[in-house]
């Protein structure tokens, strides 16, 4: 295996209320390169924290992460990010959200709205171009989203809750656009969910984290193809496995 | 819709009537409350008076208007730049925003007495503090604004690659758009009342506020009327003019304008 | 954590943010007094922190002048507000209630809420005389319109349904006013109310300022120390108009705001 993101004896604190909390309690972890890694635990484990440290939004308190060899130090293009709620520029068009990631990278205006236009039809928002975001649906909103993040070809797409904030219709549909998506582009992608059906559609790895503070509590490989439904029986097996190791920590959590 | 402003006009034009016909019939005293009539004669003398060369209303107002141009301007700019200052450097927020805060609630009317010892009658003192009174609500929308900026909206930005003032123009900037344009209509507001009010005490011969004063003071109560009536007019104008129309091209098309917060 | 804990947390971090608050004036009145002290600036008409201090020392302890001024100011504000706060819930209730009235007045009230405070007190100068009643009706008319569209606007905002449940449970007249309307309504009702009071103090000091028949309060205070040249009583008048009426919205209105819209969880997140 060819990790592309290598995260070492990570950890992570912060204070609330004049109190120090381990967010993120040494993790060592490795993201294979154009798979579909999930992240999932109980609430208030630390999965956003993490993504948010490959991101470079947070730093951590020792430890480092790797992204090609390389440490993360700050944000930076090789990575893109899709918010749970959106955080799209209400101030440009579906067109400018899309163009910004571009023209922040030396592309010219022109070819960044070819491009744009590329990735506006890969996620079938044809005629919404000069739309304002607060015009759109929620589900139409995270498409602008995704095809933000993809359109200026970061290495690593990272997804917070991406579907939290959609109704189960619109999420169900999300899901496989989002398979879809990534038939046609190669990504490695980090996912942020509390879904077991969601992570277990959509992965090829999924990470399972402990409550509070965050360690890695085990893994499980999802060997299935791409293409999947929602009621197979291996299907149903991989959920039970899943399950099995979040409810010892969802118990824990209750317990505190 | 033609029932609904039927409605709407109904009252005013009965209240007007009303009172037309006391203070024809006297039922009212009509020196102090001059007929709907008697004031728009009023306005029309007024307005007649010395034309076309040196119209009295023209005169008083334009006077009124230059001093309101120029504090209005420098208490936007000064407003503005000190907002942003303090939205993104913490100490300066923790520094000024108190005196922002106890100096905001002295109306400017009460500033008249000391700025007269310090600057005289006339111009200096009334633009100051129309100036100031602009100043503040500006400053204050401006720093809400800033600081309430959507993290994950910076964030976005970041991750995209830009810098740290990329950020700023392509964040922050069209951000508190909607926090400014809200600070800048109140800095109207509250500038108009404050040139007027403070002509009342400092102004020496010109301004619709001298105007409004000298009148009171003599009890001609259709001037007063007049004047007030042209005051509230050009406040209206100015405000739906001015700033709504900017509003509608920029904050109202992102869907960024909030509820309707005034004061 | 217990309750006591909490309670000392709050007690000790509102004594560092009231610090904190402090602490800008203290800067600026040091810096100040010393550039008097060493003749840096030397102005009669910028007397030093000090001789501010000893001023406020006379106006208080030695003569009580001081607490005339704001008292007979607090009790303009008082009573004019209040009168506004009653008819002013009151009618907008009514308006709410009646669709016919609604259509009526709304435009109307609109429009009169943004006619400029200053506005109306020569027209109360001319009509009403020189003194007191003059400046609280001036405090009245301003607050008033701001109070009566936002009851208005709060009660028709209800959700429907809360209303019907209180309906089916046998609530009518005052009581569903008292009970359902004006809680639920409270976000915009706390709206106007501080809206009102921005005005009403502006309305206060204006009017105090210009009703010639008037001898005391924070406004005449300020205006009377122009006939002696009297910078420092200017000056410590306009401290206190200002800290007074950041006060008046700091107290009041949040400890009402505390006790309520936010108790209830209908404040949305800062």
């Amino acid at each position: 295996m060819d990790p592309i993101i290598q995260i070492q004896d990570l950890y992570k604190t912060f204070t609330e209320n004049d109190k120090e909390l381990v967010a993120l309690d040494h993790i060592n972890l490795d993201i294979p390169r154009n798979q579909f890694t999930v992240l999932i635990g109980p609430s208030g484990c630390g999965k956003t924290t993490l993504l948010n440290t490959i991101a470079g939004f947070e730093k951590a308190t020792s430890g480092k992460i790797l992204l090609d060899g390389k440490p993360i130090l700050k944000p930076a293009p090789d990575r893109g990010y899709v918010f749970q709620d959106y955080a799209l520029f209400p101030w440009l068009t579906v067109l400018g959200n899309i163009t910004f990631g571009l023209t922040h990278n030396g592309w010219e205006k022109k070819g960044a709205e070819e491009k744009a236009r590329e990735y506006i039809d890969l996620v079938h928002l044809q005629g919404f171009e000069e739309a304002y975001p607060h015009t759109l649906s929620g589900g139409m909103k995270q498409r602008v989203a995704i095809a933000r993040a993809l359109a200026y070809n970061p290495e690593v797409l990272l997804m917070d809750e991406p579907f939290g904030a959609l109704d189960a219709q619109t999420r169900k549909h999300m899901q496989r656009e989002l398979v879809k998506i990534l038939e046609k582009e190669q990504k490695t992608v980090v996912f942020v969910t509390h879904s077991v059906i969601e992570a277990v559609f959509l992965a090829d790895l999924v990470i399972v984290m402990t409550a509070r503070p965050g360690k890695v509590k085990g893994m499980v490989k999802i060997d299935l193809p791409r293409k999947r439904s929602y009621v197979e029986d291996h299907y149903l097996h991989y959920r039970e496995q899943i399950l099995e190791l979040l409810e010892e920590e969802v118990e824990k959590g209750f317990e505190d | 819709m033609r029932r609904k402003i039927f409605l709407a006009i109904l009252p005013i034009v009965i209240f007007l009537l009303a009172w037309e016909v006391s203070a024809r019939l006297e039922w009212v005293n009509p020196v102090l409350f001059p007929a709907p009539s008697a004031i728009l004669n009023e306005l029309v003398d007024l307005f007649q008076e010395g034309l076309p060369a040196h119209s009295i209303l023209i005169n008083h107002t334009l006077a009124t208007l230059k001093r309101l141009g120029i504090g209005f301007s420098v208490g936007v700019l000064a407003g503005v730049l000190m907002g942003v200052l303090m939205g993104l450097s913490n100490p300066s927020f923790h520094f000024f925003n108190p005196l922002i805060l106890v100096l905001m609630s002295i109306p400017g009317i009460a500033l008249a007495p000391l700025f007269i010892i310090w600057l005289g009658f006339g111009d200096p003192t009334i633009i100051t503090l129309g100036a100031l009174s602009t100043f503040f609500p500006v400053v204050y929308s401006t720093t809400t604004g800033v600081r309430s900026v959507d993290r994950q909206m910076v964030r976005a930005a970041q991750i995209m690659g830009a810098s740290r003032l990329q950020v700023i123009t392509s964040v922050y900037i069209p951000w508190s758009a909607a926090f400014v344009f809200n600070g800048i209509k109140l800095g109207l507001a509250r500038g108009w009342m404050t040139v007027i009010a403070v002509e009342f005490v400092a102004a020496s011969n010109y301004g619709l506020g001298y105007m409004i004063w000298y009148a009171t003071e003599r009890l001609k109560a259709d001037v007063v009327y007049a004047g007030i009536l042209v005051m509230i007019l050009i406040y209206f104008i100015l405000d739906k003019l001015l700033i709504g129309n900017v509003e509608k091209k920029t904050i109202s098309r992102w869907g960024m304008i909030t509820q309707k917060q005034e004061e | 954590m217990t309750e006591q804990k909490k309670k000392s947390i709050s007690l000790s971090s509102k004594l560092k943010s009231s610090l904190d608050f402090l602490f800008p004036f203290l800067i600026i009145g040091i810096v100040w007094e010393i550039l008097v002290q060493t003749g840096i600036i030397e102005l009669r008409s910028l007397p030093a922190p000090s001789t501010l201090l000893a001023k406020f020392w006379e106006l208080t302890f030695v003569n009580g002048i001081l607490w005339k001024h704001l008292g007979s100011s607090l009790y303009r504000l008082a009573t004019g507000y209040l009168l506004a706060v009653l008819i002013g819930t009151a009618l907008g209730a009514l308006l709410a209630q009646k669709p016919l009235l609604h259509d009526m007045f709304e435009p109307s009230l609109n429009l009169l809420m943004s006619v400029p405070t200053i506005a109306w007190i020569p027209i109360f100068l001319i009509t009403l005389g020189l003194g007191d009643k003059t400046v609280i009706i001036a405090i009245f008319t301003s607050s008033f319109f701001a109070i009566t569209y936002n009851t208005m606007r709060g009660i028709e905002m209800i959700d429907k349904s809360i209303v019907n449940a209180a309906h089916l449970m046998g609530l009518h007249g005052l009581n569903l006013f008292l009970e359902v309307l004006l809680p639920a309504s409270m976000l915009s009702i706390i709206n106007g109310l501080r809206l009102a009071i921005g005005y009403a103090w502006r309305a206060l000091v204006g009017g105090e300022l210009l009703a010639a028949m008037i001898e005391w309060g924070l406004g005449k205070m300020v205006y009377q120390a122009r006939y002696f040249n009297d910078a420092s009583v200017m000056l410590l008048g306009l401290l206190i108009i200002g800290i007074t009426g950041f006060l008046l919205d700091k107290t009041f209105l949040t400890i009402l705001e505390r006790n309520t819209v936010e108790k209830w969880g209908m404040t949305a997140k800062k």
